[in-house]
């Protein structure tokens, strides 16, 4: 399973930093660069990717083109929205460094950072 | 004697009064990890001594070997001797215990599911740092989080590794590396399932604001034990402030201003006497109702 996390992870890196649609063959040639991987396998990867909703793809002659659905940027925005929205959920699953504050209180903050004489250091 | 008076009132005390004699206190803070530890003694106390009083109102004059008797009794391994509302008793004791299990249980497996659900999207569109073993996730705004767990996963945004020093990267990673080995998930938890189970107790109440912050004081120490406070306070104040606020979640923010208090001000951990008096008084307080019981039902 580790393996298969692994390979959607670079093919989805691939088509992401392109910015165009791919074919299979392509994305494996680009995977051999820097190590072994078969056709085969990439494909049946790619078809998951496709069934999971992360890729769509279209007919060209002989060949499917992929092409991510929706951006990284994008992907990114949606986990730090789960990360830091106020979801119900979120307490346990995810266990966060720090809050986000209101003004007076990174006011009071810099006033405790400044009291103990470390506030030149920021 | 009926004791379930006694058990009514030791569990007012332990409920009410406990909390408040806790919250007052100053060592709570310097030894975070003990202080999660008399919480939870506290509520294994006030559960233990709920259900009791729950035998004993439906058992009068029974004391705690009375109590294992009819038990054995119940479930028909001795002679008979209870009519129904031994019976009840026992279903009260079940009905406290199956209601903090199912709440722990369906909090861990909602968090689970949650957690799995973000960390596939974050294997593909993270970047793995091979220097400070955390995720990079691209985006502006300075964040850092963890996924406790099987796999657990540390998380930095790109506008955080922007702001922060290498040395301060360092100090948030040690601080999410104190969370996911302690299992700070479960404990939290365990937390929830207690609250949920006594929701108006103010022990409750106070229980699922202090271990938070707790494990949060835990988790600073173990990052200071590392890297220098500097670096660690700076850190905080960075992804704190980093960014403008969003009213739901302004909340958070008096935590972290007692947690870069105590960073900043070192205090020593509480004396070792007073250490292992308080540890010795957690691992008491559970059993303490049924040993004064039986004490009383002996003599």
């Amino acid at each position: 399973m580790r393996r298969l996390g692994e390979l959607e992870a670079e093919i989805m890196d691939c088509l992401w930093t392109w910015g165009r649609p791919a074919t299979v063959r392509e994305v494996v040639d680009d995977i051999n660069l820097r190590r072994p991987a078969a056709y085969t396998t990439v494909m049946t990867v790619a078809t998951i990717l496709y069934n999971k909703g992360w890729l769509t793809r279209r007919k060209q002659g002989q060949a499917w083109l992929y092409t991510p659905v929706r951006s990284r940027e994008a992907y990114s925005a949606a986990l730090m929205e789960d990360a830091l929205g106020a979801s119900r959920d979120r307490s346990a699953a995810l266990v966060h460094f720090v809050e986000r504050m209101t003004d007076e209180e990174v006011a009071a903050l810099r006033e405790a950072l400044r009291a103990t004489g470390r506030g030149g250091e920021l | 004697m009926n004791a379930a008076p006694f058990f009514l009132g030791y569990a007012a005390a332990v409920g009410v009064l406990a909390p408040r004699a806790l919250l007052r206190s100053g060592w709570p803070q310097r030894s975070p990890l003990l202080a999660v530890a008399v919480w939870f003694a506290l509520a294994a106390s006030f559960s233990v001594c709920v259900a009791l009083a729950a035998l004993h109102l439906t058992t009068p004059g029974a004391h705690l070997h009375g109590i294992l008797y009819s038990c054995r009794s119940a479930l028909g391994l001795g002679p008979s001797g209870g009519g129904l509302l031994p019976g009840l008793g026992l279903a009260a004791v079940t009905v406290l215990v199956a209601a903090h299990l199912i709440g722990f249980a369906e909090h861990t497996g909602r968090a689970y599911a949650a957690r799995a659900r973000h960390r596939e999207i974050l294997d593909k569109v993270g970047r793995r740092s091979a220097c400070s073993r955390a995720t990079v996730l691209e985006h502006a705004e300075p964040a850092a989080y963890c996924l406790p767990g099987r796999h657990p996963r540390i998380v930095i945004s790109s506008g955080a590794v922007g702001l922060l020093s290498g040395g301060e990267i360092d100090a948030v990673v040690e601080h999410e590396r104190a969370h996911i080995r302690g299992r700070h998930h479960l404990v939290l938890a365990a937390a929830h399932a207690f609250t949920r189970v006594f929701p108006g107790v103010p022990l409750a109440r106070h229980l699922r604001q202090q271990i938070p912050l707790l494990l949060e004081m835990a988790a600073d120490d173990h990052a200071l034990r590392r890297c220098p406070r500097g670096a660690l306070a700076a850190a905080m104040y960075t992804l704190a402030a980093g960014e403008a606020p969003n009213g739901a979640l302004a909340a958070g923010g008096r935590t972290v201003l007692v947690r870069l208090r105590r960073v900043l001000a070192p205090a020593h951990r509480a004396h070792p006497a007073l250490r292992c008096a308080v540890g010795t008084g957690a691992l008491i307080t559970p059993v303490l109702p049924v040993l004064l019981t039986c004490h009383a039902g002996l003599g």
